[in-house]
């Protein structure tokens, strides 16, 4: 029997108050294949799974589930079909016990009885299946993002899910669980099940799916067996336009004077010793995996997070460092991982936004912000309706672009960069890594903390690896390749790296 | 703070007023005492305890927290500015000091919040509540002290140019707090801790110092408050006051604040005090018993939150269209 489609969407339109967000996708997804489905932000991934999923209905096209076409009207109805979506904010009860979440609304119960043994032994089960190894009675507070991630593709399998859509699962992780869940995905996979994988790591296309399918604008561009489509290739579909320069050349620097140093970091648990230099207009890159320190190291520099020792050296003066106020007063500037919870003020206007961290008279001079922050928004391509419109309504990268642009206008230089292109599409990602090329080019020092390897090594002069709160090790770029981080960052010897 | 000229934004900006204007249109058509000039400045200046509590309220809701002590401090105000009054002070230096006094009560809820860390503004302001009343009945001994000098008076009971001072302190109040909240930095800062309090932080904003004065100003407004009722009882009464934390806290929400912060405006809290005040006013003219006046405020307090609600959908609709069509 040749591979038969288990889905189909055939010839999807759908328009938002007039506003086409498909014109035209296609998509089909076989029996037991993983599909990677890429494209940039607002390309109509989301809403063309939010149609496969019964949540939004389309205005035209057709749904056909194992050749026959279904009208999916409710979430409920995908389900009962067999598609479940897990999405990218997850949606678990955070109190309730790993194992309550997975049989949520279907608890195995006898005359009314919940039988707890018998959800802890199949939540046990599924979870294993996965490949994973957690208690079931756990809450899912205690989970890392992972770990709740196989929870939420466990329930699909405790549904008797058949397709699971999975929208960017490995963007909130790290190396290491990225492989953990690339792992469940392969045993999907070998169950039977289908999988739709949208992602914005396109190394990721090539670790595991089968077949990909690049949208942009609202319409399917390609399809193809993921063997027979390029990297190259796949970026020029995807932004409609050869990308030459996707990491752009660095100018070499000239400057040689520190700007930062910090001398011996230790707080209590997170990071240790940490002793650690950037010089003016230098890109030093800080890789390690999840739980490394770098975040809390990054905002301990920052003075957002109490430490127990170490000090800082701003231009080689020590600069008494206790608060983001301190901070800022000696042109420091973070840009955190979490751009939603800890970067913007969602609903306030772009220019509101970028003028947060800016020199503060006691009125308000809103020719001069408008000024400036037009400048900004310009220079930094940063694509909004004007400098009024709220930053929530922006784009993932040109939201990053206007933190970014908060720091430029306050005058910093010495920039701590913690995560970001995390959830940025391509296009925008390479105009991010110009910015930080412009910094560096402008004399600032930046650190820059990523759990890309690939970022860290195209961007950084130098890489410093973090491995369980202690430096393991410090590489040029140039010598550094993604096995010698990896060795550090997961605790191998700097003497095996520096062969 | 730039808006676009949407629907939803006109909505927001208005629909308090839009509601106060139809409702007085009503009253107007039920009692023909109800539109005269002196009805309405009665109304106005029955209001000003309540608008001048809330313009504390607004600025302590903007950041997304909430002062339940404010009644409290207003009797606590009460009480002080007549002892002092009765032990000789002067007016002109009894009122400085009384504001002065609800500045330092305020100020206490801020750092008892941002100091002791208390998970929520809720208790630190839940405990002033009873401080506070307890303190102003221990130091009256329970019982109102009246007979006031004229000097102190004129600021409840007074006119000028035929308008009572009440409402004279409420509008100059109203400017006052308008031109902190949109024109100065530190009233921006207020609008960043709401709206995103972690952000308002890694940009360099002192929160703390700033939540401590948000509370003393809340905690001053009381005191401002306490002036005029004292003023216009003549009398300095240790239960003045009793439930107002409340009554202020409905004129914010009435008027468009928001309880998640980052949101709310002046001109909507002096409009969500003067519904109330008509409603009140309205309904006695109508003679409608006082406890079903009571019914009719909470309906129309949870009504006017959920007319909110209905705005924010469309204008989350409308957002959602336009970032859509922003691709």
């Amino acid at each position: 029997m040749k591979p038969e489609a288990l889905l189909r969407l055939v010839d999807v339109r759908k328009s938002f108050g007039g506003v086409p967000a498909l014109a035209g996708a296609e998509l089909e997804v076989r029996r037991g294949e993983v599909h990677a489905l890429v494209g940039e932000n607002g390309a109509g991934k989301s809403t063309l799974m939010n149609i496969a999923a019964g949540v939004v209905r389309p205005d035209a096209g057709a749904v056909i589930w194992e050749g026959r076409e279904v009208a999916l009207r409710t979430p409920r109805e995908a389900q009962e079909l067999g598609i479940a979506f897990v999405h990218q904010e997850l949606a678990l009860a955070p109190q309730l016990s790993a194992g309550e979440n997975i049989f949520l609304g279907r608890h195995p119960s006898r005359g009314g009885w919940v039988r707890w043994k018998e959800i802890d032994r199949r939540a046990r089960e599924l979870v294993e299946e996965l490949g994973g190894d957690i208690d079931p009675r756990h809450p899912v507070a205690e989970l890392s993002i992972g770990e709740r991630q196989l929870v939420e593709i466990a329930r699909a399998l405790a549904f008797d899910a058949r397709l699971i859509i999975m929208d960017e699962p490995t963007a909130p992780l790290e190396m290491r669980e990225s492989a953990r869940l690339l792992e469940a995905v392969a045993r999907l996979r070998e169950r039977g099940v289908s999988v739709i994988y949208i992602t914005h790591r396109l190394k990721e296309v090539y670790q595991g799916p089968d077949r990909v399918t690049v949208m942009r604008d609202g319409r399917t561009v390609a399809t193809a067996a993921v063997r027979e489509m390029p990297r190259e290739e796949l970026v020029r579909h995807m932004v409609g336009r050869a990308v030459t320069e996707y990491f752009p050349a660095r100018a070499p620097r000239r400057d040689t004077r520190e700007a930062l140093r910090l001398e011996k970091f230790t707080d209590h648990g997170s990071f240790r010793d940490v002793s650690l230099r950037v010089g003016r207009g230098e890109v030093v890159g800080l890789a390690g995996l999840a739980g490394a320190g770098r975040t809390e190291l990054l905002e301990a520099v920052f003075g957002a997070r109490a430490r127990r020792a170490g000090r800082v050296y701003i231009h080689g003066q020590e600069a008494r460092i206790r608060t983001p106020e301190d901070a800022v007063r000696h042109g420091i500037a973070l840009v955190p991982d979490d751009r939603k919870h800890k970067g913007l003020i969602p609903g306030a206007p772009v220019r509101w936004n970028m003028m947060l961290a800016s020199a503060r008279r006691l009125l308000i001079d809103s020719a001069h912000e408008e000024k400036a922050a037009r400048h900004m928004a310009e220079e930094l391509r940063i694509r909004a309706a004007g400098t009024a419109q709220p930053v929530a309504q922006l784009s993932g990268g040109n939201q990053q672009k206007v933190v970014l642009a908060r720091w430029l206008l306050a005058g910093a230089e010495v920039f701590l960069l913690d995560e970001p292109t995390r959830g940025v599409d391509v296009g925008a990602k390479a105009e991010i890594y110009e910015i930080i090329h412009g910094l560096a080019a402008r004399g600032a020092a930046v650190l820059l903390a990523s759990s890309e390897l690939e970022e860290i090594l195209h961007l950084a002069d130098r890489v410093v690896v973090m491995h369980r709160g202690r430096i393991a090790g410090e590489l040029p770029a140039c010598q550094a390749g993604e096995e010698r981080i990896m060795h550090l960052a997961t605790g191998g010897k700097q003497s095996w790296a520096s062969m | 703070m730039g808006e676009h000229v949407t629907l939803p934004g006109i909505l927001r900006r208005f629909g308090p007023l839009a509601g106060l204007v139809l409702m007085c249109a009503a009253l107007g058509a039920a009692s023909e005492h109800f539109l005269t000039v002196d009805n309405l400045l009665n109304v106005f200046r029955q209001s000003s305890v309540n608008a001048l509590l809330g313009l504390g309220q607004l600025v302590v809701i903007v950041t997304a927290g909430i002062d339940l002590s404010v009644g409290s401090i207003l009797g606590l105000c009460c009480v002080l500015a007549a002892l002092l009054l009765k032990a000789g002070v002067p007016a002109w230096l009894a009122i400085p000091a009384v504001l002065a006094a609800g500045a330092l009560l305020g100020a206490v809820n801020g750092v008892l919040l941002t100091r002791l860390r208390l998970p929520h503004p809720f208790i630190p302001t839940l405990g002033m509540m009873n401080v506070a009343r307890g303190l102003a009945l221990v130091v009256s001994g329970g019982f109102p002290i009246s007979e006031l000098p004229g000097g102190f008076r004129f600021w409840g009971a007074g006119e000028v140019a035929g308008i009572p001072m009440p409402v004279v302190v409420v509008v100059f109040c109203c400017v006052v707090f308008h031109l902190f909240l949109t024109r100065t930095t530190v009233g921006r800062d207020v609008y960043a801790i709401g709206g995103n309090r972690q952000a308002a932080r890694l940009s360099g904003i002192p929160v703390e110092r700033r939540l401590n004065l948000v509370y003393a100003i809340s905690g001053a407004m009381a005191a401002a408050g306490a002036v005029v009722l004292a003023g216009r009882m003549n009398s300095g009464f240790p239960l003045a006051g009793v439930g107002a934390e409340l009554d202020s806290i409905a004129a914010v929400v009435i008027g468009g604040g928001s309880f998640f912060g980052g949101s709310g405006t002046v001109q909507g809290t002096l409009v969500g005090a003067l519904i109330m005040g008509v409603l009140r006013n309205g309904l006695n003219l109508l003679n409608v018993s006082p406890y079903w006046q009571t019914v009719v405020i909470g309906a129309v307090i949870v009504a006017a939150v959920w007319v909110d609600v209905l705005r924010q959908r469309a204008a989350a609709g409308a957002a959602a269209n336009k970032k859509a069509a922003a691709k």
